[in-house]
């Protein structure tokens, strides 16, 4: 995929191109990456046009709305259940602070939903204000590509209308996918979880990753009993192994039955609910089953093939450093393209495209120390490399710095759960090259780690930065012995 | 420094003694505040660290090889190379590191008393027994009645509104304090320092006497730290300080707190929280002196809207007890009745008062803090001192920083000056504030052209919970260099996330290397790496141009 660098000013300027368009840009997918895009783009002065399918809480290939997954089916609709859930430990751990609550306090799962959908609504509504107010026209209806640069654009009612533009950039997405068993319809994604009609009393999740823990986490904190089922030995593949423990520990600590290395073999209709029965031979009730098992780029009916847009086996289109896709004039940005499928990421992706294209400032996205966070309870948050990266790719030795403590609340409260932090650092520069934390507020605390970790501080800059007292973070300041030095080359 | 025995980042099989070590090498201190209502300036960080002037800077080679404990030619025989009087944070830093270095050590400290005097005190210092971990343990109870009014927007309902008793909450953090107390003697023991019970005063440079006995030592640390200070006013008895507020046998029904200092703004949101009705009476417009000042305009908003009442611009005059025991308070504009306490949160002094300094020759400042040099060193080259007995920045890490520095000096053949740049500090007030770095007032007046980004928002929790609460965020950043000068925060988490930022700032990093971080999403903290445009740019010299800029869509992109 390596191409030419664009020079400045040189796109768009070919004769070829001269032609009249509808528009300088058409947008296919009107969420984090394409809305970003979108409005960048026109404020560069672009006569930008973007598509996106009718609001639905419940995504399918007619269905969507503007906002995306992020803002309908995500990472906001998810962070509302994992507040509302979180009240739970709140509930335990206040009575040692003097707290009396009656035995039961009442969860009404509709006025949660009710408010959930009031809140997606209003920042769908705004969505739309903020591309009406750059000027960004809006068509409602499933895009597909005609030719390198035509749209035609389906409405609800089935009619069609066909727009040309100079450039077309696909940010479509991703759906939530089923594993292929027996029974499978029975099971729900992740887009269905997040309206539920009733919360389940048992709920059984097949998957390791984040949606998974955070929705494991989001039902036992509402009051349901959790089984949680994922291939291999720990939960969230790809992090640092030792905070995968840690997840897995305090998963199972607030209440979450684990079954690692263990998979969901078929599903069927059970008088009591839905018949579970797993690899392992075990059988067990369930109200609901979540497959939490991937995403799949959301890229079958757009007519990509046809006009030669190139997508690998996953179906993600194939894109250069740039996102820019086979074809010369059709851009692709978000998990449409499989990167790093993560809502700032969209967000930095469709900017760069932006500016390369209409800003006459060719730029790349920056994947280095890139942070995120999942959102069970406690999270985790991460930025930079794990232990096990950092060894891939190490020069010199690594330094392990690793802190499990109590927190403070946790003093009183008399819950039994660890707060950990990690750092990693290149022994021969001194750089922090990761850093992770599982605990309450990790998520916040790690976004300015992230801005030091981006510009390369090392551990003495860490060191060299004063507390604030009494909080988890000050942890991160003061970790003056090494727990452990591991060699370069290594097996992790 | 490596060689340190680290009371952080145990094995995780070890969690239980994590847990007690990681809350036990917390430490910090409530600052002492200047005479009523004038204070916070501790709170600030200066652009440059303030020292007091009338002490000689000497060099420190010649004192370190002079009297360093290493070969000095000193022929007396002394009973320890350093005795440390007062095992708060500073203290117990100092002692330990001085042992970890190869020197011999002592240190006394008062009994414990959860309430301080001048014969009661207890190891672990203001920070663990009557400032910070206390202060925060009734932080955290309190800010459960805001959580059950935000759990009601997510559908959680109760049959009856939760009750509070104050007793459990008082039993079980004393039942804390008593084992952190314990933990820090461990902790000294384990690193071969002498504790010794009593109180301590200098006798002469090289002599402590702890309730009658000698002790001789090469160099003595002052670590006394500070003390709670009231006013003289007519009925001033029936008032309570920080000290007396963390312990009271019962709840007040209605209090008022005379301050408007992070203290003062603390406890109004513990009580206002445990559902006591709270006044707070300031001498000044605005709460916070030495805050930035739209952070200062922003929490006393939010705080109202929780329900604390400021009466602002009063001078208090007298406090007045009436037969059913309630108290009045008499300002200069009003008087309120119906107190069951009136607290005054209006500043602390250094505990220096009767040790013995003045004898010995070690200068004290009006407000009997004890002049130091930037190593820690008394005008007695053989008396140091750290932490809130010097009223330099008064903070629990910043004593730890001094005690580590004056360790490594001293016994660790390394001068080292406690550096107090960009030193990050919280307010726990509810909503809490973070800040690190130069307000707005201090960066104009320092760089002069400076450009602002602020952002006001609701966060997603409030907009689920229906609760007024919002987030004000602000950065400072420097107009010629790009450089961050300042962050403020108020708002849920502020203290968290402040902290790594502080990192960030104290690196010296540009806002292009914070526009350059990806957010972590859904987070409030994410918007400081999203603030793309300028609230505003403020010139020494403000040009029509330069001003039409500032409402231009895209200003970051160039300069």
């Amino acid at each position: 995929m390596a191409r030419k660098m664009l020079i400045d000013g040189e796109l768009g300027q070919t004769i070829e191109e001269e032609k009249q368009y509808d528009f300088d840009l058409f947008v296919i997918g009107a969420g984090s990456g394409g809305v970003r895009a979108s409005r960048t783009s026109a404020s560069f002065g672009a006569k930008v046009a973007i598509c996106e399918l009718p609001f639905h809480p419940i995504s399918s290939e007619v269905i969507g709305g503007i906002g995306g997954t992020c803002v309908i089916r995500g990472c906001v609709p998810k962070k509302i259940l994992v507040y509302g859930a979180q009240f739970r430990g709140e509930f335990e751990d206040c009575r040692n602070f003097g707290w009396e609550l009656s035995d039961q306090v009442d969860f009404n799962w509709k006025k949660l939903l009710h408010n959930k959908t009031q809140e997606i609504t209003r920042l769908n509504g705004i969505y739309k204000r903020l591309l009406s107010n750059a000027g960004v026209t809006m068509f409602e209806g499933e895009g597909k590509l005609i030719d390198a640069h035509l749209v035609e654009v389906t409405q609800a009612d089935g009619t069609t209308k066909q727009y040309s533009a100079k450039h077309i950039l696909i940010a479509t997405g991703s759906r939530a996918q089923r594993v292929n068993i027996p029974g499978k319809e029975l099971a729900i994604t992740s887009d269905e979880a997040l309206s539920l009609d009733e919360l389940p009393k048992r709920a059984v999740i097949l998957g390791g990753g984040y949606i998974a823990v955070e929705f494991a986490s989001i039902w036992r904190g509402l009051g349901a009993e959790v089984d949680l089922f994922y291939r291999k030995e720990l939960p969230l593949r790809g992090f640092d192994d030792e905070m995968r423990a840690v997840v897995a520990k305090n998963l199972e600590g607030r209440g979450i039955r684990l079954h690692p290395g263990t998979n969901l073999s078929e599903l069927r209709n059970g008088e009591d609910g839905i018949r579970v029965l797993t690899d392992h031979g075990d059988e067990i009730t369930a109200d609901v089953v979540l497959f939490a098992t991937g995403r799949l780029p959301n890229t079958k009916r757009l007519n990509l093939q046809a006009v030669g847009v190139e997508v690998d086996k996953t179906g993600a289109i194939k894109v250069d450093e740039y996102s820019r896709t086979t074809v010369p004039n059709i851009w692709a940005v978000g998990d449409v393209t499989n990167r790093m499928n993560l809502t700032p990421v969209a967000l930095m992706e469709g900017t760069c495209f932006s500016k390369t294209v209409f800003g006459g400032q060719p730029t790349k996205p920056d994947y280095i120390s890139i942070p995120c966070a999942v959102f069970c309870i406690p999270p985790l948050s991460v930025v930079g490399l794990s232990e096990q990266q950092a060894l891939e790719q190490a020069k010199s030795d690594i330094l392990v710095y690793t802190s499990s403590f109590n927190p403070m609340k946790n003093t009183i409260s008399g819950r039994q759960e660890k707060t950990i932090m990690k750092l990693i650092v290149d022994s021969e520069t001194d750089k922090v090259l990761g850093a992770s934390m599982c605990g309450p507020d990790a998520p916040e605390i790690m976004q300015g780690l992230a801005v030091a970790l981006k510009c390369g501080a090392t551990k003495a800059q860490f060191d060299s930065t004063v507390g604030i007292h009494p909080s988890a973070a000050e942890e991160f300041v003061t970790m003056r012995s090494i727990t452990r030095r591991v060699a370069a080359g290594a097996k992790p | 420094m490596a060689a340190a025995p680290s009371l952080r980042a145990p094995p995780l099989t070890l969690a239980s003694t994590a847990a007690a070590l990681r809350t036990f090498s917390r430490t910090l201190v409530l600052q002492p505040q200047k005479p009523l209502f004038t204070s916070s300036r501790a709170l600030r960080s200066p652009p440059l660290p303030r020292f007091p002037s009338n002490l000689p800077r000497r060099r420190l080679a010649t004192r370190a090889s002079a009297d360093g404990g290493n070969g000095a030619p000193d022929p007396r025989q002394f009973d320890f190379d350093l005795f440390t009087i007062g095992a708060g944070s500073g203290g117990v830093r100092a002692s330990r590191f001085a042992a970890t270095y190869g020197a011999k050590v002592a240190i006394c400290e008062l009994p414990f008393s959860t309430i301080s005097s001048e014969s009661a005190g207890g190891v672990g210092g203001t920070c663990v027994l009557r400032g910070c971990v206390p202060k925060k343990l009734l932080v955290y109870s309190s800010k459960y009645s805001h959580e059950f009014e935000e759990s009601r927007g997510f559908g959680w309902t109760y049959e009856a509104d939760p009750m509070h008793d104050w007793s459990t909450l008082i039993a079980n953090k004393n039942a804390e304090l008593q084992r952190l107390t314990g933990i820090y003697k461990n902790i000294l023991q384990n690193s071969g320092v002498t504790l010794i019970e009593g109180r301590g005063k200098i006798v002469d440079p090289h002599t402590v006497d702890v309730d009658g006995k000698h002790y001789t030592a090469r160099h003595i640390l002052i670590s006394v730290g500070g003390r709670p200070n009231l006013p003289d006013i007519p009925g001033i008895e029936h008032a309570i300080d920080s000290d007396a507020a963390l312990d009271l046998p019962s709840k007040p029904e209605k209090i008022a707190i005379v301050g408007g200092g992070y203290i003062a703004l603390e406890f109004a949101g513990i009580f206002n929280g445990l559902k006591s009705e709270v006044h707070v009476f300031i001498r000044q417009k605005k709460v916070l002196r030495g805050f930035d000042e739209e952070i200062r305009n922003f929490v006393s908003e939010q705080m109202s809207l929780r329900g604390i009442e400021f009466h602002t611009e009063e001078t208090p005059q007298a406090i007045l007890k009436s037969s059913d025991g309630l108290l009045s308070l008499r300002t200069n504009k009003e008087t309120v009745d119906g107190f069951s306490h009136i607290m005054f949160a209006t500043g602390r002094r250094p505990n220096t008062k009767n040790l013995g300094l003045e004898d010995v020759g070690v200068e004290l400042a009006k407000n009997g803090a004890i002049l130091v040099d930037e190593y820690s060193q008394t005008s007695v080259d053989s008396i140091w001192a750290v932490g809130d007995a010097t009223d330099r920045l008064n903070l629990t890490p910043v004593a730890l920083m001094e005690g580590g520095a004056f360790a490594k000096t001293v016994f660790g053949k390394e001068p080292t000056v406690p550096d107090y740049r960009a030193v990050p500090s919280a307010v726990f007030c509810q909503p809490p504030i973070g800040q690190v770095g130069l307000t707005e007032e201090q960066a104009i007046q320092e760089y002069g052209d400076v450009d602002i980004y602020t952002a006001n928002f609701r966060p997603l929790k409030a907009t689920l919970s229906g609760l007024p609460d919002r987030d004000f965020m602000k950065l400072i950043v420097c107009a010629s260099t790009n450089k961050v000068l300042g962050v403020h925060m108020c708002g849920e988490d502020s203290p968290e996330i402040i902290q790594g930022i502080a990192i960030a700032v104290k690196a010296g990093l540009t806002k292009a290397d914070f526009d350059s971080t990806v957010g972590i999403h859904p987070t409030s903290a994410e918007e400081f790496v999203t603030m793309r445009s300028p609230t505003r740019k403020i010139r020494k010299d403000p040009s029509p141009a330069m001003e039409k800029n500032v409402d231009e869509v895209r200003p970051d992109r160039n300069k």
